[in-house]
């Protein structure tokens, strides 16, 4: 009995290093972790760009001034930012309502599609004939209650049977895809989304009825989606913190046995969450094609991908998805900019460079909840 | 055979976060012994165990084995030193056979399973006098066989220092009388074991010294022989402390909830309420004993209107409410609270405040589309105030609070509404003493107020001394209600494991004077 | 039925195999990272990734082994950096996996359009041992009719994937370093007090199933040809599909390789649909008269239909592993 054990463990050393847990950091060295986050991702890029044989200060220059020096045209770069900034932030704060209940709708890019499609089909029945100001109400309108009922498939679902949501969502994107591509591939008589002066199938421009109007500044015009955004932004700020659909989301996306308990109906308030937020996205689908003036089978731009990543960075606070967002098409924007005065990078490097950030973010948020202690003295078990 | 100790801890030191669990304590096992690590939920046990475990590192400190100061860093480590430990939550593979939870470690087994692995560890088992059958799923195991089944482990890989966490909590008195039977015969094999726990009769009953744990420190090591269990309780919390719960005398007033052959399906839609009977009066508590798991749960949900019914009917007040909606129950004066095992699952959304907490059943009673948070701020003070809840302010989440502060904010909202039946499951589970009698309080107060209770227990000798009268469940079923002072905690054993049931030999559960007419009658099933 | 209705019958169940194998490793190899404990969201980056690298060194060294192995270099590449952030960072493994999506596909783009716009991108055609080993036959057997086209004629990546998902099943089910690997999927704690090394295990297992899929990402490309366009991305949605899969084949790499089977039928319409109805004009005409569009969604349609049906069906599946997409921190209390 007792052979000393010890013996046998004799090489046994203190490890290098060490991880604990920590409670939380404060705000000023969370931004700190975050810049150097995304200061690490630059210097990965510049290195890729670097190799490729662009000058990589050349190319964040323009990425990070979204191509407004030395063009001739600067408000052209703002209005093209805007364009992609604002169903962004619609789609950004949208899925952060789901998200909030633990419900990762990942299907922000179908239902883009649908709000989008439902938003020119409606725009090419009656935008010749209805006043403008009906059309755009229509379309905003029936685009978005069209997405809320695409999106209400994927929670519907899951409320009754527990169907795996995101899966669910996922497939949704792509039979979303392959119908707006059907309609913008298909040419016949019914289709009165296509171009009929055509041979090929494209899809026509809308009648200028249908466009989102403009408040010109200068040469410079500011679209009017843009301030609707903020609107919802706000108002969806103000649903959150004050209300009591609010405050039931946010007892069940924290606990559901809780919110079942409290004689909530669980159930219902998943479906109407959901159903908003594909509604607002449905809404960001519309109002960018009455912007773009057309439809496309890339409507998406991966707006509903960038929106998950968006409303992560931002741990679901509306007011930083406001910053994360403009941020991230700041680096969208930019980088397809930048890319189209260097030939050798592709568009696609605003991907790698996202997602190199977001790799980088990952990895820095883990000095967020735990601390790392390196040990230098490591003390052997048996000396 | 120099050392005295077979393992010796100097001045550990272990903080998660800011919070300090171990505080420069030192205590040494001796060989052969049983020695008793007492203290209260939250005093650094555990902690301090599963530094030997090799689940945590010590921040500073040095643990040695036979005299030889040994660096732990993974369990591996720990199971190399022969140290093993059979942890409160079991780390049990559920979908696997007991044998392949111990093949898991084994080393030098081969590169393929082989079928003859079931026999090797059956008869491991049984050379150490356990019968087990090797092939069957830990899924499919009574708690009392996955201990068994964790302490063949700790066997199987020769550890020769044992350490248990608190083996007795979900026992019966007689498992409990096997388990400790089974540590008596591994002493005299010459194992040395750590028994954690925080009860003293166990204490007294089975160790040799105990040493004693106080937030995070370390007290005294005394012989138990030389001690009693008033001594134990000061230096375990720090004062003299009555221990007598007092059990309120109250006038005989009219059932206020009857059950009536109610039976419910768990998640699973197996039975796991079977066809019980059983009526509380207002200002009476009467408790539930069970072992974990047999249909207290689904019984409370029921209650509650959170789970469909199968058959049977619940009367409040004369009135059936079986179909209600939750919100309806909760209208009528009925108050559940459950605590789960995870502490914040049921009752509580634990990131949101104390004050949105509050509002959590009443937050639709205000106009208008906006949640009052003015009511809740002051529902929320109020209850701080009232039940000295410890907290930076109304504001803090919920779990940032303490267990005990935890469960005075549940129970403290439950109150506030002035509920006519309080239905509470295990409201003390993971509190200190002083916590713990806090609550026992409040509920004794409302007793007195006239409100019946259903007090969903696991420590039977607070059942015996808090309750009036005690029902016992055993899958499901009622085995008999007895009364709390007429009873002993034998008996309680017997009952909880099906071995006694009074369901022959006399009628109970249903009141002469119940309330239950031809009116209400009518939409249940009739029972008599 | 006349001898070329056969042969477009025959060239049709040959089809189903060919398009049914990306998505057996892709599934396969999602199977062993789910069983060992991690939720890997990034199958179709990580597909992306191996299947662009395998195929750019693979036709400059003119050498199919050697493109294989650089996809699951660069595939088992992918994995370290998702189990680096996941395993050893405990970052969210849904977010990371999201994010090697975007990843991958920006790099896949990046490299692609790089070498397509300085006319670089290696043509397979003019790579003579690529296609050689792509159609080489078994010989003899393939000779025989009918079987010898339906069970012998496939190139080595088909019998690649059955063995690895053989394999696969083998080793889960009967080796003590698939019991390992199992426990940890299913109670990594478990598992860590019995000294198994969980952070080695998950690493591990992560890559393998990564450098897997990183193959089926090759056989991708190199079954369209590998000709590359600037817009569309050789996995194209496959990856996801691979997961729904994982669900549908309920966690068993041997099931996988029927599971696959049945979306490689659906996937296969869409390309013998008109071949199909011109063949069978009376029981298959009606084919060639659905567009296109449908049958390319079908086997995102099927897969969410199989989603829905196994969750009516209740009741958990007993492989599904308990603690996937879980992280494991040893010191959580």
């Amino acid at each position: 009995m007792n052979k000393t054990a010890a013996n046998t463990h004799s090489h046994v050393k203190e490890p290098l290093i060490r991880i604990v847990k920590r409670d939380g950091l404060k705000l000023s060295k969370l931004v700190l972790v975050y810049v150097g986050a995304i200061l690490l991702a630059m210097i990965i890029g510049c290195i890729l760009l670097a190799s490729m044989g662009v000058n990589p200060f050349k190319f964040y220059e323009k990425m990070l001034t979204i191509g407004v020096v030395g063009n001739a045209f600067p408000y052209k770069c703002f209005e093209g930012y805007i364009k992609l900034f604002t169903p962004l932030l619609i789609v950004s704060v949208a899925l952060s309502l789901a998200f909030r209940m633990k419900f990762w709708n990942v299907g922000g890019e179908g239902q883009f599609i649908v709000g989008a499609l439902v938003a020119g089909w409606i725009s090419a029945i009656i935008g010749e004939s209805a006043p403008s100001f009906l059309v755009l109400i229509l379309m905003s309108l029936g685009g978005a209650i069209a997405a809320g009922f695409y999106g209400s498939i994927a929670s519907v679902l899951k409320v009754k049977f527990g169907t795996n949501e995101t899966l669910m969502t996922l497939m949704l994107n792509y039979i979303a895809l392959y119908l707006i591509m059907f309609f913008g591939e298909t040419k016949a008589d019914w289709n009165i989304l296509l171009n009929e002066d055509s041979a090929r199938p494209i899809f026509k421009t809308f009648f200028e009825n249908a466009w989102m109007p403009v408040i010109k500044i200068g040469s410079f015009s500011l679209n009017i989606s843009l301030i609707i955004a903020f609107v919802i932004t706000a108002l969806i700020f103000v649903y959150l913190k004050k209300t009591k659909q609010g405050y039931e989301l946010s007892v069940v996306g924290d606990s559901i046995s809780t919110a079942n308990y409290a004689g909530m109906k669980t159930g219902r308030i998943i479906i109407r969450t959901v159903f908003i937020s594909a509604f607002l996205i449905g809404l960001a689908g519309a109002f960018y094609v009455s912007t773009a003036h057309s439809l496309s089978t890339s409507v998406t731009n991966d707006v509903g991908w960038t929106g998950v990543i968006v409303a992560w960075l931002s741990k679901l606070n509306t007011l930083a998805i406001v910053v994360t967002s403009a941020l991230i098409s700041i680096l969208r924007y930019g980088c397809t900019q930048a890319a189209a005065e260097f030939a050798s990078v592709d568009s696609h490097f605003a991907d790698l460079l996202q997602g190199i950030i977001l790799f980088s973010v990952l990895a820095c948020d883990f000095l967020t909840r735990f601390k790392v202690i390196i040990n230098l003295k490591r003390r052997k078990s048996h000396e | 055979m120099a050392a005295e100790y077979a393992i010796e801890l100097k001045n550990i030191n272990k903080s998660f976060g800011s919070v300090a669990a171990n505080k420069n304590i030192s205590i040494g096992l001796r060989r052969g012994e049983i020695l008793a690590l007492l203290g209260e939920n939250g005093s650094g046990k555990t902690t301090l165990m599963n530094m030997l475990s090799g689940i945590y590192k010590p921040d500073s400190g040095s643990i040695f084995v036979d005299g030889e100061e040994v660096l732990i860093n993974s369990p591996e480590d720990s199971k190399r030193l022969g140290i093993g430990m059979v942890h409160q939550h079991f780390k049990l593979v559920e979908k696997f056979s007991a044998a392949d939870n111990i093949w898991l470690g084994a080393e030098k087994t081969g590169l393929f399973l082989k079928k003859s692995r079931y026999k090797k560890i059956e008869e491991m088992a049984s050379r150490f006098g356990f019968e087990i059958d090797a092939s069957k799923l830990v899924s499919n195991m009574s708690v009392s066989e996955k201990q068994t089944l964790e302490i063949l482990k700790v066997l199987y890989y020769g550890a020769n220092i044992i350490i248990l966490d608190e083996p007795t909590a979900v026992l019966t008195v007689q498992e409990i009388r096997k388990l400790f039977s089974v540590l008596r015969k591994m002493k005299e094999d010459g194992h040395s074991i750590i028994i954690i726990t925080h009860k003293l009769d166990e204490v007294m009953d089975i160790s040799d010294r105990v040493a004693v744990l106080r937030k995070g420190e370390y007290i005294d090591t005394v012989n138990t022989a030389d001690t009693n269990q008033q001594q134990l309780t000061e230096l375990m919390v720090g004062k003299k402390i009555d221990l007598n719960i007092e059990r309120v005398k109250t006038e005989k007033k009219l059932p206020l909830l009857e059950i009536r052959d109610l039976t419910v399906n768990n998640d699973e839609n197996a039975v796991a309420i079977d066809h019980v009977n059983f009526y509380i009066r207002g200002g009476e508590i009467l408790g539930v004993a069970g072992i974990a798991g047999c249909g207290q749960k689904e019984l409370c949900e029921a209650i509650a209107g959170l789970r469909p019914v199968q058959s049977g009917m619940i009367i409040h007040e004369g009135e059936n409410i079986i179909g209600w909606t939750p919100k309806k129950i909760i209208e009528k004066g009925i108050s559940m609270s459950f605590i789960p095992e995870d502490r914040l699952g049921m009752g509580l959304a634990p990131s949101l405040s104390i004050i949105d907490n509050m509002l959590l059943k009443k937050y639709n009673d205000s106009k208008g589309i906006f949640v009052d948070r003015v009511q809740g701020k002051a529902d929320a003070d109020r209850v701080i105030k009232e039940l000295s809840v410890v907290t930076p302010s109304a504001n803090t989440p919920v779990r940032l609070l303490s267990g005990g502060n935890v469960q005075k904010v549940l129970l403290g909202r439950e109150i506030s509404s002035g509920p006519n039946v309080i239905v509470t499951a295990y409201p003390v589970r993971g509190l200190d003493i002083n916590s713990s009698y806090a609550i026992y309080d409040i509920l004794n107060a409302e007793k007195r107020k006239g409100t019946g209770i259903l007090f969903v227990g696991e420590d039977l000798d607070v059942l015996l001394a808090l309750c009036d009268k005690i029902m016992v469940l055993c899958h499901g079923k009622v085995m008999g209600i007895v009364h709390a002072h007429k009873t002993t905690k034998e008996e309680l054993g017997l009952m909880m494991t099906g071995a006694l049931d009074y369901n022959d030999e006399k009628a109970f559960g249903i009141a002469k004077d119940s309330r239950i007419n031809e009116k209400t009658e009518a939409g249940g099933e009739p029972n008599e | 039925m006349n001898n070329e209705a056969l042969g477009i019958f025959i060239n049709f169940l040959f089809s189903i195999v060919v398009y049914s194998i990306p998505l057996l490793y892709g599934t396969v190899g999602e199977i062993i990272t789910e069983k060992s404990g991690s939720l890997n969201l990034g199958v179709e980056g990580t597909m992306a990734i191996g299947g662009v690298a395998g195929y750019i060194i693979g036709c400059s060294t003119n050498s199919v082994t050697v493109g294989i192995l650089a996809a699951m270099l660069f595939g088992a590449l992918c994995g370290l950096v998702f189990s680096f952030l996941t395993v050893t960072l405990q970052a969210n493994q849904n977010v990371t996996g999201l994010t090697m999506t975007t990843f991958g596909l920006g790099v896949y783009f990046f490299i692609g359009n790089g070498l397509a716009s300085s006319g670089k991108w290696p043509i397979m055609t003019e790579h003579s041992a690529i296609i050689n080993s792509w159609e080489a036959k078994i010989p003899f057997l393939s000779n025989i009719p009918i079987i010898g086209k339906i069970l012998f004629s496939y190139n080595i990546f088909v019998y690649l994937a059955v063995i690895i998902a053989i394999v696969a099943y083998l080793y889960m089910k009967y080796t003590k370093m698939g019991l390992k690997m199992r426990a940890i999927g299913e109670n990594p704690a478990a598992a860590d007090s019995l000294g198994v090394n969980v952070i080695a295990y998950k690493y591990i297992h992560i890559m393998l199933g990564s450098a897997i899929m990183g193959i089926g990402g090759l056989y991708m490309g190199l079954n369209l040809g590998g000709s590359f366009e600037g817009s569309t991305c050789w996995i194209n949605g496959y990856g996801w599909i691979a997961i729904a899969l994982v669900i549908f084949a309920g966690w068993n790499t041997a099931y996988a390789i029927l599971g696959t089977l049945v979306f490689g039928f659906f996937n296969t319409l869409q390309v013998y649909n008109t071949d199909l109805a011109y063949a069978f004009p009376n029981v298959l005409g009606w084919l060639s008269k659905i567009p296109p569009h449908l049958f390319k969604a079908l086997p995102f349609i099927i897969t969410a239909i199989v989603l829905v049906a196994a969750s009516i069906r209740k009741k958990k599946n007993p492989n599904e592993p308990s603690a996937c997409g879980i992280n494991y921190y040893r010191e959580d209390r």
